[in-house]
C-alpha cells in the first residue's frame, strides 16, 4: 500500500492520500493546532443514479425515485441498534447528506476521534433494512418532503432544472416524492446498497486533528473487500436545449426569487476549465461588478440574496444564478445583456485580475475549516479532480482562457428562468 | 488553548484579540450594543448596512467592494441581531493573511484601516449619508424582514418569539417593523450614527492570522477623538412566571404545518446560572439522542425535525417542529410528555452523558472558526464571568442529575404557536 504525501508549497499545507486494497480512497489532512477532527466517508451514489446496470448482470436496473436519500437514512439503523446512540458515547457530532451525484456520511469530533472513525467505518458497511424499519422511515422523510414543498429556494431551484432538463434525473426532487418513496422495500434498499457501497466507488477523506497512520491502522481492521464490479449508469440521450424558457409557482412568499439557469453540455471539465468558469462568474456577477451595480440601482437584486454558481455533475452542467427581485424577468434580461455585451466588447484586464486574485484568496480562506477541506476533497474525488491543483489552477488562469469560456459557455438560448412569485 | 489578550480602550469599549497563526486569514469585527426599543431598533438595524457600503475615501459602492476583490476576496460583513434585549450591530472585515498575497501586499493593514474608515468616516455630503445609498439599504433591510417570511421554519420561529413576548422589548424584530423602516428618514440617520459611536456599548475583536497592535491603536486614535458618554445600562426583562399559557393560530398557504412551544425557562443571566438549563434542554431536543429526537421523530415518525433550543440571555426555551395539521395536538402532547418525564427525574445516565458530550464537542470545536471564536465572546457580554469555551464544558460536565431535573421543573410553557396550511395548500 502506498502512502503519497501531497505538499502544496504555496498554501503551505501537505495532506496524504492512500490507495487501500480494500478498493477504497483514503485522504487525510492534518491540521496542526485544530481542536476539532472532521470526517466523511461517501459514496458515488446520488439521486440521479436510478437507472443502472452492473457488470456482472444482463438487465438494466430502475429503482424508485429518492431512493438514495432514503438508504442514507436507513443505514444509520443496524441490527445492534443506531449510529447517533454509538456516537453518543464519543460525543462526536454526526450527520448524513445526499446530493444529485453522492451520499455522505460524516462527524466532527473533539475527543475520541479514532472510536468515531471505527464507528462511522463500521454502520456504513452493515446494512439492515426491514418491512418495519422501512415504513417506520416513511413517515418521517415524508414530513422531509412536505417541509421542502413549503421551501421556496427548494422549489425554485427544481422548477429550474425541470425547465433545463427534458429526461436526465437531476430534474428530480433528490427525496422523491410521497409516491415514488412508498415503493421503496428492503429488497430495494438491498440493491442499491450492494452496488453502490462498493469500496471501489467510494472515498473517505478525514481532517483536522489527525494521525495518517493510526487512520490506515484502523482502515486495515474495519474495511471489508468489496468485489470488482463495474456499474454503468444509464441516462437517457439529452438534448442541448432546454424544456421551456420560463417557469412560474405561486407560494406563500412575500418577495419573488429567481434562478437563471444556462445550460451547457455535460463533459467533465478539468481544474483549468473550473477555475475559469470560477473567475468568470466572478467578473461577471459579483458585488464589485458592473452588472450587479445596474441590478442594485435599479432596485432588481439585493446584496443578502444575489449569487451565481457552476453546478455540475455526471450528465449535467450549468450556471445558475439566484436571489430575490421583484422583477426577476428585468434581472434576467440584464444578465444575458451583459453576457452579450462582455462578448462583444472583451473582458477588461483589471476586471480579470481583480476576479481571479478573489476567487483564488477565497478558496486558501476556505482550507481554514476541517470541515470544508474534507467536503471539498470528497466532491473533488469523485470528480476525478485534486484539491491543489485546483487552487494552483487559479492562481495561474489566464485572461484569454476565460474569455474562451465566455464563448462557450452561458448561451441565451440554451437558458431559462424559473420564477416563484406570492400567492396573492 | 486559547489566548485571549484584551487591551484597554475606553469606558464602555473592550478590544480583544486572539492572535493564532494556523489560521490563514484573519476578521476584525465590531459589535456595537444597544438596548432594544421600538423607537429606535429600525434607525439601529439600518446603520450597519449604510456603513459597510463606503467611505469617504471609497464613496462607490463599486469601487469599495473592487478594493475587497482586490484584496483577495475580503468581505465586510454586516449583521443585526439580538442579545436578550440588547440589539447588536455589527460590521466587521476578514481576508486572508499577509503571507497569501501573490504580490506581497500588506492585506491586514489595509483590513483595519478600511473598516476604521468606513466606521468613523463615512462619505457624508453636507452632513448627511448619500440619497442613494440610504435609499438601497432601506429597500434591502425591508426585504431581509421579508426574506425571512419566505422561510416557514424560521417565520413559525421568529413569529413565537414576537407573540410571546409582545409585552416585553424581545418581542420587537431584530430589522424593527418593516413600518418603522419605510418611515426611516436620510435626515435622521447621522444622529444616529454619531449617538452609536458615542453611547454605545461596544466589543472590538480581532482574530487569526493579524497582529493585533497596530489594529488596536488605529481605534484608540479613532475613540480618542469621540466625545464617549456613560453607556447605559442594558437590561433585560427576565419572566420567570407564567399564569396562564397563551395560544396563537396562523393560517397560511402552506403544505407542513408548524407548531412552536415556547416556554420561560427560569434561568437567564446573569443572576442565574445557565448550565444545568442548558444541558437540560440538549437533554430534551439539542441532539440525535435527545428525548425529542428519539420519541417524537423516530418512534412515532410524526415530524423531520423537532428541537429544542435555548436562549440563555433571554431565559426562555423554543421548541419547534415540522408536522401534519392532522397531528399538530398530538406533537404538543408528546414534547410536553417529554418534558414531563425529565421533570420526574427519568433520564438514564447514558442520557445526560450523551448530552455533556454533545455540547462539550460543540464547544471545543469554537477555536477552530473565527466567527465561531467572536461570536463565543460577544454573546458573553452580559454574563458575570467570560468562561472561554474549555471552562464552560467543565462547567457542563459537573452539572448533576439533579440540576438538570430541577431546571425541567424551572420551566413554564407560556406560548403555543401552531401556522396551520390552508386545506388546499399551495400548488
Amino acid at each position: 500500500m502506498r502512502m503519497e504525501k501531497i505538499t502544496n508549497e504555496r498554501v503551505q499545507d501537505s495532506y496524504y492520500s492512500i490507495k487501500h486494497p480494500s478498493g477504497l480512497r483514503i485522504f487525510v489532512y492534518p491540521k496542526e493546532g485544530s481542536n476539532s477532527t472532521y470526517a466523511i466517508f461517501g459514496t458515488r451514489y446520488g439521486s440521479v443514479d436510478t437507472t443502472f446496470r452492473r457488470s456482472d448482470e444482463k438487465e438494466i436496473c430502475k429503482v424508485p425515485e429518492g431512493i438514495a436519500h432514503f438508504l442514507e437514512h436507513k443505514l444509520f439503523e443496524s441490527e445492534d441498534g443506531d449510529a447517533f446512540a454509538r456516537y453518543a458515547k464519543t460525543g462526536a457530532s454526526a450527520n448524513a447528506y445526499t446530493s444529485f451525484d453522492m451520499t455522505c456520511y460524516l462527524f466532527s469530533c473533539t475527543e475520541n476521534v479514532y472510536e468515531s472513525l471505527e464507528i462511522l467505518l463500521d454502520f456504513v458497511q452493515s446494512p439492515y433494512f426491514t418491512e418495519q424499519t422501512v415504513q417506520k422511515e416513511q413517515g418521517i422523510i415524508g414530513q422531509e418532503i412536505r417541509m421542502y414543498d413549503d421551501d421556496p429556494q427548494w422549489r425554485v431551484m427544481f422548477n429550474l432544472l425541470k425547465a433545463l432538463y427534458h429526461h436526465h434525473p437531476v430534474k428530480i426532487d433528490i427525496a422523491g416524492t410521497v409516491e415514488s418513496i412508498a415503493e421503496i422495500t428492503p429488497e430495494y434498499l438491498y440493491r442499491c446498497y450492494h452496488t453502490f457501497y462498493n469500496l471501489n466507488n467510494m472515498a473517505l477523506c478525514v481532517a483536522g486533528n489527525i494521525d495518517p497512520e493510526r487512520v490506515l491502522e484502523l482502515c486495515d481492521k474495519m474495511l471489508k473487500p468489496s468485489e470488482q464490479i463495474e456499474v454503468e449508469r444509464i441516462f437517457e440521450e439529452e438534448p442541448a436545449g432546454v424544456v421551456q424558457e420560463r417557469v412560474e409557482q405561486k407560494l406563500s412568499v412575500t418577495i419573488p426569487l429567481f434562478q437563471l439557469g444556462f445550460k451547457e453540455p455535460a463533459r467533465r471539465r478539468t481544474v483549468q476549465e473550473l477555475a475559469q468558469t470560477d473567475v468568470l462568474l466572478e467578473l461577471l456577477a459579483s458585488d464589485a461588478s458592473p452588472l450587479y451595480r445596474r441590478l442594485l440601482d435599479q432596485n432588481l437584486i439585493n446584496t443578502a440574496s444575489f449569487g451565481s454558481e457552476y453546478f455540475e455533475g455526471p450528465g449535467y452542467a450549468a450556471v445558475i444564478f439566484s436571489g430575490e427581485s421583484k422583477d426577476p424577468d428585468a434581472v434576467a434580461k440584464e444578465i444575458r445583456g451583459e453576457v452579450e455585451r462582455l462578448r462583444r466588447e472583451g473582458i477588461p484586464a483589471e476586471a480579470f485580475e481583480r476576479a481571479r486574485k478573489a476567487v483564488y484568496g477565497r478558496n486558501v480562506a476556505a482550507l481554514n475549516s476541517a470541515e470544508a477541506i474534507a467536503n471539498a476533497m470528497i466532491s473533488l474525488t469523485f470528480a476525478e479532480r485534486e484539491l491543489f491543483s485546483y487552487i494552483d489552477a487559479l492562481a495561474a488562469v489566464q485572461l484569454p482562457d476565460v474569455q474562451k469560456r465566455l464563448e462557450e459557455q452561458l448561451l441565451t438560448e440554451n437558458s431559462a428562468l424559473s420564477v416563484v412569485f406570492p400567492i396573492k | 488553548m486559547i489566548k485571549t489578550e484584551e487591551y484597554p480602550v475606553t469606558e464602555g469599549i473592550r478590544f480583544r484579540s486572539i492572535p493564532d497563526t494556523r489560521f490563514k486569514t484573519l476578521r476584525i469585527a465590531v459589535n456595537f450594543m444597544l438596548p432594544l426599543e421600538k423607537e429606535t431598533a429600525a434607525a439601529h438595524a439600518l446603520l450597519p448596512f449604510l456603513l459597510s457600503r463606503a467611505s469617504r475615501e471609497y464613496p462607490d459602492f463599486t469601487r469599495l467592494n473592487e478594493r475587497l476583490s482586490e484584496l483577495y476576496g475580503a468581505a465586510i460583513h454586516a449583521d443585526v441581531r439580538k442579545l436578550g434585549e440588547a440589539q447588536v450591530l455589527s460590521v466587521a472585515v476578514a481576508g486572508l493573511a499577509d503571507r497569501y498575497a501573490l504580490e506581497g501586499e500588506s492585506i491586514s493593514a489595509e483590513l483595519s484601516h478600511l473598516l476604521c474608515s468606513i466606521l468613523f468616516d463615512p462619505p457624508l455630503v453636507d452632513g448627511l449619508f448619500p440619497e442613494d445609498g440610504f435609499e438601497q439599504e432601506k429597500r434591502q433591510t425591508i426585504e431581509m424582514i421579508d426574506s425571512d417570511f419566505n422561510d416557514k421554519r424560521t417565520f413559525a420561529r421568529l413569529r413565537c418569539e414576537e407573540l410571546m413576548c409582545d409585552r416585553e422589548a424581545f418581542g420587537i424584530n431584530r430589522y424593527g417593523s418593516r413600518e418603522d423602516v419605510t418611515a426611516l428618514r436620510r435626515e435622521e440617520m447621522t444622529k444616529v450614527w454619531e449617538r452609536v459611536l458615542r453611547t454605545a456599548r461596544i466589543e472590538i475583536m480581532a482574530l487569526g492570522d493579524c497582529d493585533p497592535v497596530p489594529i488596536y491603536d488605529s481605534f484608540l486614535n479613532a475613540f480618542k477623538k469621540l466625545d464617549r458618554t456613560p453607556v447605559p445600562e442594558l437590561h433585560t426583562e427576565i419572566i420567570k412566571e407564567v399564569a396562564k399559557p397563551r395560544e396563537f393560530t396562523d393560517t397560511m398557504e402552506v403544505a407542513q404545518s408548524k407548531l412552536v412551544l415556547g416556554l420561560r425557562a427560569g434561568a437567564a443571566v446573569p443572576q442565574d446560572a445557565v448550565a444545568s438549563t442548558k444541558l437540560m434542554s440538549a437533554v430534551l431536543g439539542g441532539t440525535p439522542s435527545s428525548k425529542l429526537f428519539l420519541n417524537v421523530r423516530e418512534k412515532l415518525s410524526l415530524c423531520y425535525y423537532c428541537a429544542s433550543r435555548y436562549d440563555w440571555n433571554k431565559g426562555i426555551v423554543l421548541i419547534e417542529s415540522g408536522v401534519e395539521t392532522e397531528n399538530i395536538d398530538r406533537a404538543k402532547t408528546e414534547i410536553l410528555g417529554q418534558l414531563d418525564e425529565i421533570r420526574a427525574g427519568n433520564v438514564t445516565e447514558e442520557e445526560l452523558l450523551a448530552a455533556k458530550l454533545s455540547i462539550c464537542n460543540s464547544y471545543r470545536t469554537v477555536g477552530d472558526y473565527l466567527g465561531g471564536l467572536e461570536n463565543w465572546y460577544v454573546s458573553q457580554a452580559f454574563c458575570e464571568k467570560i468562561q472561554s469555551p474549555e471552562e464552560a464544558a467543565e462547567e457542563i460536565s459537573s452539572v448533576t442529575m439533579e440540576q438538570v431535573v430541577q431546571a425541567a421543573n424551572r420551566v413554564v410553557l407560556d406560548t403555543v404557536y401552531r401556522m396551520v396550511g390552508k386545506e388546499e395548500a399551495a400548488e
